[in-house]
């Protein structure tokens, strides 16, 4: 009676564990998908500068790069999921405040999502200098969350 | 005071006032390789880089304690230890330009050349280079300091105003032209610019 109780003691002792180290994994595995997702946001804003910075800017290129801002902003946070912030035991630079202001962070990524959306009609009209002049809104919109929310520290 | 403000700037990220001050120090330290050719005697580089009989030579008269304050310029070590510091923070600046900041927003004026991801291991060199400057230089002002405790030796005094009192036959320090220094701040700063435009 007593080895039948142990034993499911420990069978459910090792099913938590389990559980635990899985949910652990899911924790690593959005955290990474998250950098990459924000690899790809930094891959479009310097493309968007290089492009701007060039002597005789594509309309074209950017609008790649704009539209590409625009599907991803708003997804931001879905990348965010409970657990996945400093606690996770992963490298990330997310801050605890994310969850614990949840309000501050969803106006400032609706603040971005609005802006790269502002932006993807910008660059949709193909006016490089209307789009020169509204990049730095967008950068700004970014530099909201990551001065509130982003830890300091590469 | 640059050296700190760009780290000051880098760590916290206000990286339009650092790449403003990189530009300065990029255009000191052209100048600085500029001057280490056409400069003052103790300014050059085939004054104060010597070779390794030499610095033996300096190296066992320090450990025998063997005071000899007739060295004008930088000492053998000293002179490699400038070296290396100058050359590192050659190699830091020219990162510096190739860097990408995390958000990509703020490259450096050369990053447009190389990718994001590029560009980030760029920025990552950039961090640890600065690591090795920050050896280097603590490593020089504790030579600096043992001088000037040890050996009763100011060294930083001649430095700034190039006159120092010596004994024994060395040749006194004989400065460059007014017109060479000139000469040599127009073409750093050229250079420098045509860095910085691409």
């Amino acid at each position: 009676m007593r080895t039948k109780a142990l034993l499911t003691g420990a069978a459910a002792a090792l099913a938590l564990g389990a559980a635990g180290a899985a949910l652990a994994a899911d924790m690593a595995g959005a955290i990474q998908a998250r950098q990459a997702h924000y690899k790809e946001i930094g891959k479009a804003s310097k493309g968007i500068y290089d492009e701007l910075n060039k002597p005789t800017p594509q309309a074209a290129v950017i609008q790649g790069y704009a539209h590409q801002l625009d599907t991803l902003a708003p997804q931001i946070p879905s990348w965010f999921p409970v657990g996945s912030g400093p606690e996770a035991g992963v490298k990330t630079r997310a801050k605890a405040e994310i969850w614990s202001q949840p309000a501050a962070f969803k106006s400032a990524a609706e603040g971005l999502a609005a802006a790269a959306h502002h932006f993807d009609a910008t660059a949709a009209g193909g006016d490089i200098g209307a789009i020169r002049a509204e990049y730095p809104t967008l950068t700004k919109a970014c530099g909201t969350c990551h001065t509130q929310f982003r830890a300091k520290g590469g | 005071m640059l050296f700190a403000a760009l780290w000051w700037t880098g760590e916290t990220e206000q990286l339009d006032l650092h790449r403003d001050a990189g530009y300065v120090l990029l255009g000191l330290v052209i100048f600085r390789l500029i001057w280490g050719v056409v400069g003052g005697s103790t300014a050059r580089f085939s004054n104060f880089l010597r070779g390794p009989r030499e610095i033996s030579t300096y190296v066992g008269d320090l450990i025998r304690r063997r005071t000899d304050r007739s060295v004008i310029g930088h000492n053998p070590l000293g002179g490699w230890s400038v070296a290396a510091m100058l050359a590192l923070l050659a190699a830091e600046l020219a990162l510096g330009l190739f860097t990408v900041n995390v958000d990509g927003d703020q490259p450096g004026p050369l990053a447009r050349f190389i990718s994001f991801d590029q560009g980030r291991a760029v920025a990552q060199w950039h961090d640890w280079v600065f690591n090795g400057l920050l050896a280097l230089i603590a490593l020089h002002l504790a030579a600096i300091a043992f001088h000037a405790v040890i050996k009763r030796d100011n060294l930083v005094g001649p430095m700034l105003t190039g006159a120092k009192r010596h004994a024994g036959d060395a040749a006194p320090m004989s400065p460059a032209p007014l017109w060479r220094l000139a000469a040599a701040i127009v073409v750093s700063a050229a250079i420098t610019l045509l860095i910085v435009r691409g």
